[in-house]
């Protein structure tokens, strides 16, 4: 009993240890939102608005300080994640495995894009971008495992990438000053990546419960959602 | 049986080296299952011989099938094929391990509410609803393991949510006769269960979860009411079906049967802890119920006391991908026998692949027992290994 007593002292020193090690980010400021389950964010192409999903299906347009100006009108299944560029805007579906383009000029369905993908119901997509660097767009399955599927321009997989070793899942990504960024619930961590060969360049913690969705805005600060306290919060750059 | 098992083995097939999810845009579903084993090595006490419990155990063969159509309709059927064998083979079924886990519909098309119709697991006691394969534990809390109040039966159930799923409310009507129900029919007396819980969460909805996995960054907290009645007096000359009183006699009773529960659950930064606790009181019908235990009616003044409390604590250590956990029970069978029954177990989990990979290891320590539930043993050991494929 007192090996055992020993043995628990030492799993908690070494824990905490190697916990210590990422430096911590503290939220400057936060806003409740009105969206009901937001589960991912991204800045409108000018940077002057931030579009927004929901678990329950729904996108919306709302101010840089997360107060909603627009709903488009439709109603989905499980939209995990959403980007915007100077034409459309795409929200990812994680259960039914599609990606729905919205005209940006009012928010009505163009086109639905069938992205089949075999993984858990509840472990498919949840984080979609454009890499610049590459040319291409991203999207990330959840966990088990976390994959970056590359898709050309016309949103044909040409590449198959395992990142699990990361993180133990990811919850969204954004393309952000010649960066790929991402971002993990489990673990409470953004990742600054090499955008040409995913390798992760830097991390820092975030204590924010249950972040679904990162963006930078225009002055480089990072914006997170919190899905289940229905908060955005608002951190300086993390590389200051 | 044998059809059975080519199924079984044609589905993990499917779900281990094909697709896990199938979906045409309005229709998803979600294939999953697990198996899981263990060696059970068990201290007797000096003056007992018997060692048939040292062995290895086939604890879950599982099969999950999980849909939804649209987002009106949910579904879900889960079956153990090991607990189908070990039924078949044993005279006494297992509560915990009933073959059929799960088999109803959700309806969600209503908006202010939502119906669950068929089989599965009551929304009673907090402990029971966290489901088994998240912990480092091979056994739940006796006082929550279903011999003393049914984990599942056949049923109806409305839920309702409230403040982005802080605070949960669930009403049910149950044939009453827990996993027995699935026999298809009622007791003589025809009467049925009623359930009801209300949980409520801060600072966000709180999973029904027993360890922080997710490292939370702000500490949470969760409480719970439940409560269930029924009034199963059988007309004279009947009994209840084989089985559905439960080992102790517990799980229904001729007369009145009224049980409360109150729960509570903790965590922050991979520490947590819950704490349940559970009361029954039963008026049984007839003055010479064995419940009674043959004492006179001005001592019982009509009826019998049973319950205790479970308290637990984990920790989880994700650098070294490690779940410990800590747990003492109290149990009271019945307050007209005296004393109780106290036990403490801690169990610890390595995560080769989060909780879908783990090998497990739990202590059993007998503290006290009760006269009237006495064991063969003073310890039990019990290590294996369990694999979901999601």
């Amino acid at each position: 009993m007192k090996n055992l007593k020993y043995a628990l002292i030492l799993i908690l020193i070494v824990n905490t240890v190697q916990c210590q090690k990422i430096k911590k980010l503290k939220p400057e400021r936060f806003v409740t939102l009105a969206i009901p389950e937001p589960s991912d964010l991204c800045f409108s192409f000018d940077k002057k608005s931030i579009f927004m999903v929901s678990d329950e299906g729904l996108l919306f347009e709302t101010d840089k300080n997360g107060t909603i100006i627009r709903k488009a009108n439709f109603e989905g299944v499980d939209c995990e994640a959403v980007f915007a560029d100077e034409k459309f805007v795409y929200v990812v579906e994680e259960t039914t495995r599609e990606i729905k383009v919205f005209d940006l000029k009012d928010l009505t369905l163009e086109k639905t894009i069938s992205l089949p993908y075999s993984g858990g119901r509840n472990k498919g997509y949840e984080a979609f971008t454009f890499n610049k660097s590459k040319n291409k767009y991203i999207v990330l399955t959840e966990k088990d495992p976390v994959y970056l599927f590359e898709l050309d321009l016309e949103f044909k997989v040409i590449n198959k990438i395992k990142l699990e070793k990361i993180a133990r899942d990811i919850s969204a990504a954004t393309y952000h000053n010649n960066f790929l960024w991402l971002l993990s619930d489990e673990d409470n961590t953004v990742f600054k990546l090499n955008p040409n060969n995913y390798e992760v360049l830097k991390k820092w913690k975030i204590k924010v419960l249950n972040p679904e969705g990162i963006s930078f805005d225009e002055n480089g600060n990072m914006l997170i959602l919190s899905d289940d306290l229905k908060r955005l919060y608002f951190f300086k750059t993390p590389e200051n | 049986m044998k059809k059975i098992i080519i199924l079984f083995c044609f589905l993990i097939s499917i779900a281990g080296f094909s697709q896990l999810t199938l979906s045409n845009g309005n229709h998803t579903l979600e294939i999953t299952g697990g198996i899981s084993s263990y060696y059970n090595e068990r201290n007797l006490k000096s003056n007992e011989f018997d060692k048939s419990k040292n062995r290895f155990k086939l604890r879950d063969a599982q099969l999950q099938l999980e849909g939804r159509i649209g987002k009106i309709y949910e579904y879900e059927l889960q079956i153990d094929f090991a607990d189908i064998a070990a039924n078949n083979a044993n005279t006494i079924p297992d509560p915990e391990n009933p073959g059929l886990m799960d088999a109803y519909i959700k309806y969600k098309g209503l908006g202010f509410v939502d119906i669950q119709l068929g089989y599965g697991k009551l929304f009673y006691s907090r402990s029971s609803m966290v489901p088994f394969v998240y912990s480092a534990y091979w056994q739940r809390a006796d006082l929550v393991r279903g011999d003393i109040f049914s984990q599942r039966d056949v049923g109806i159930t409305i839920m309702k949510n409230f403040w982005n799923q802080r605070i949960n409310v669930y009403a049910g009507i149950y044939t009453g006769l827990g996993e027995i129900s699935l026999n298809g029919e009622n007791d003589a007396s025809g009467q049925l269960e009623y359930s009801g819980r209300v949980d409520f969460s801060y600072p966000s909805r709180f999973r029904y979860r027993d360890i922080d996995d997710k490292i939370s960054a702000v500490p949470m907290f969760a409480i719970g009411i439940n409560g269930r009645y029924a009034n199963k007096s059988l007309p004279d000359g009947e009994d209840f079906p084989a089985f559905s009183e439960g080992e102790f006699g517990l799980k229904v009773i001729n007369g009145k049967k009224y049980v409360y529960g109150f729960d509570a659950a903790f965590q922050y930064m991979g520490f947590s802890a819950q704490f349940e606790m559970h009361q029954i009181k039963g008026e049984p019908k007839l003055d010479n119920d064995l419940l009674f235990n043959n004492l006179p009616k001005a001592q019982t003044k009509g009826y019998f006391l049973s319950g205790g409390y479970v308290a637990q604590v984990n920790y989880f250590a994700k650098s070294i991908k490690t779940v410990i956990s800590a747990r003492y029970e109290e149990l009271d069978l019945n307050d007209l026998v005296k004393g109780n029954s106290r036990r403490f177990s801690p169990a610890i989990g390595y995560q080769l692949d989060g909780f879908d990979a783990m090998i497990k290891f739990q202590y059993f320590n007998i503290i006290k027992e009760e006269s009237i539930d006495p064991f063969k043993w003073n310890e039990q050991f019990r290590i294996g290994f369990q694999l979901n494929f999601k």
